[in-house]
């Protein structure tokens, strides 16, 4: 399984998939961080600045809904070989398709938590420049790193998988985008305002469980969330589950 | 002499459609196999199953009495050049190849000399998206054989490669070949393969329409041989050719060919007769139109089927002229 790891890892860094995400990852964090500074909270007047332990660590953690990205990651990974029909020498190389599942998930799931630290990293640099720059504690913003960052990047970690599952059942490039950005964007959305109880049973309410972040709920509706551990498995297992599907699919799939 | 390819009453339905039916055939080690048939015979869907890129409805297809799926990194003991479209082009060739190589456990050694045997040292760290079909073709045999495989499948390698480039496939599948290995060859022109093939494998619809040896077809398209004749004085040859008992058939509007005759019998008959002759020359059924009668009438695209009617306008043996 390592080498079939280590080939896959390969074939993401020769595409311009990483390049192009981390180039979106800097531009959605920029403007979050923006968007933080320029609140109403802090009024743009420079009296005031993020300081209190909640501020920071949403400072710190303002890429979170970068995980879409890290969705797109996975899906990308998988949907990439049916696109450029490189799926067939996959095949020929690992010709048990739940292996070549399996090697993409855990890959995935690396790849996505490498993304994770990335845009903390980009959050802490970013963040933290502007923070001086207006008076603030690059220090204070630096201490909230062991309370933001193992669930943050375990989500993006776990939403990587997730593309790779939803991936593994809509090989069509465009299908799985659309159907998982449409999912995410759209009618999530729709079914949590209507159903609040549902929230946290859909992957954004586990992610947000998983991540152990207290999210602004702008609309003052507190939504109930599961637990951390409960939240990360559940993701895991819509994942796992899509996962499990595609491979039985990609089995009686014929390569022509 | 040991098979390194069984396949045993092998069957592939398509939803209704029956795409191959009850083929089985055997691949000789340190031999080529050319696998033979017009195009949609069920060529490709053969070599997929093989692969287990295509489900398979019934029969079997074994390496050494292993299935592909159950062979210890398959890529080492079989290897496969399927089409020329698959590669991401962003990859650089020398990546492509690393890929698979990582994959498969193969010493990265084996990048370099995979692509100096093929020819692509010079592109390695080109992107693929800009290689010409040749570089692709090439490429797609370099990854054949990474893994040193003692087993090649190719299908259609000729396609896309320009005559300097099919010589070199030619030699290259001898020394294969030479070297002990097994290779599987297909085209859907014999005359490509003539003279690269020990073995042949014609299937036609699906079905296996004869295995031999190509010293056997020889022997057979040999069967053909025959005198094809010009001359001013066609009706007449006619007439006097239907009075011996020699089957002819008209090939064009002053020329006819005149089965099993030699130019010792022939020469004299023409000379007693008084007929004016152009030309003379001995004919010998090619291998070529042994393989289109085995297997013509079956592919409809293919233009001697739609000529097979169309004799009308010429002399036939019998007709008094």
């Amino acid at each position: 399984m390592t080498a079939v790891i280590r080939s896959e890892l390969l074939k993401v860094r020769t595409t311009a998939v990483p390049w192009v995400l981390a180039g979106v990852a800097v531009l959605i964090n920029g403007l979050l961080i923006l968007v933080i500074f320029l609140s109403k909270d802090y009024g743009g007047t420079g009296d005031d600045v993020p300081h209190t332990t909640q501020q920071l660590r949403n400072l710190l953690g303002s890429g979170f809904s970068g995980y879409i990205l890290a969705l797109l990651l996975g899906v990308l990974m998988i949907t990439i070989e049916f696109r450029h029909k490189t799926v067939t020498t996959s095949f020929l190389v690992t010709p048990r398709r739940q292996v070549f599942v399996a090697g993409k998930l855990i890959t995935a799931a690396v790849l996505g938590a490498l993304l994770g630290v990335f845009m903390l990293v980009v959050a802490l640099v970013g963040g933290g420049i502007t923070l001086s720059a207006r008076g603030g504690s690059f220090s204070a913003l630096a201490h909230q790193i062991p309370a933001v960052a193992p669930g943050f990047i375990l989500v993006f970690a776990l939403f990587s998988i997730l593309g790779v599952g939803i991936g593994s059942i809509l090989t069509n490039q465009v299908a799985a985008i659309i159907v998982s950005l449409g999912w995410f964007i759209i009618l999530e959305g729709i079914l949590t305002s209507l159903v609040h109880a549902a929230y946290k049973w859909v992957p954004t309410g586990a992610a947000d469980a998983a991540s152990n972040l207290t999210r602004n709920q702008g609309n003052g509706i507190h939504l109930a969330l599961f637990s951390w551990w409960e939240g990360a498995l559940l993701m895991l297992g819509y994942g796992l589950f899509f996962a499990v599907i595609g491979s039985a699919l990609l089995t009686t799939r014929d390569i022509t | 002499m040991t098979s390194a390819i069984e396949v045993r009453g092998l069957g592939k339905d398509f939803g209704h459609i029956r795409a191959v039916d009850d083929l089985s055939f055997e691949v000789a080690e340190g031999r080529v196999t050319g696998f033979l048939g017009p195009n949609g015979s069920g060529k490709t869907t053969t070599l997929r199953m093989l692969l287990g890129l295509v489900s398979i409805t019934s029969g079997t297809a074994t390496f050494g009495g292993k299935r592909y799926a159950d062979l210890d990194h398959p890529v080492r003991h079989v290897g496969a050049a399927l089409e020329a479209t698959s590669f991401h082009p962003s990859r650089r060739a020398e990546d492509h190849l690393k890929t698979v190589a990582l994959a498969s456990r193969i010493p990265m050694t084996r990048i370099d000399e995979t692509l100096e045997l093929v020819g692509l040292t010079d592109v390695a760290r080109r992107r693929v998206g800009k290689f010409s079909l040749g570089m692709r073709q090439r490429l797609q045999l370099a990854t054949a054989l990474l893994g040193d495989p003692e087993i090649l499948i190719l299908d259609e390698p000729a396609n896309g490669l320009d005559p300097q480039g099919i010589q070199w496939l030619r030699q290259f599948i001898r020394g294969q070949a030479a070297a002990g290995h097994a290779v599987l060859v297909s085209s859907h022109l014999l005359s490509e393969m003539e003279e690269t093939v020990d073995d042949v494998v014609i299937i036609s619809q699906g079905k296996l329409v004869l295995q031999t040896t190509l010293a056997d077809m020889a022997a057979q398209a040999g069967t053909g041989t025959g005198m094809r004749i010009r001359t001013p004085e066609i009706h007449r040859l006619a007439e006097v050719l239907n009075a011996v008992p020699v089957g002819w058939h008209q090939v064009a509007p002053d020329t006819l060919v005149i089965d099993g005759a030699t130019p010792e019998w022939f020469g004299p008959f023409a000379a007693q007769h008084q007929i004016v002759l152009y030309e003379l020359v001995n004919e010998r059924g090619s291998l070529e139109d042994v393989f289109l009668r085995l297997t013509h009438g079956f592919d409809a695209s293919h233009p001697m089927a739609a000529d097979s009617g169309q004799s009308a306008p010429f002399l036939m043996p019998g007709d008094q002229s």
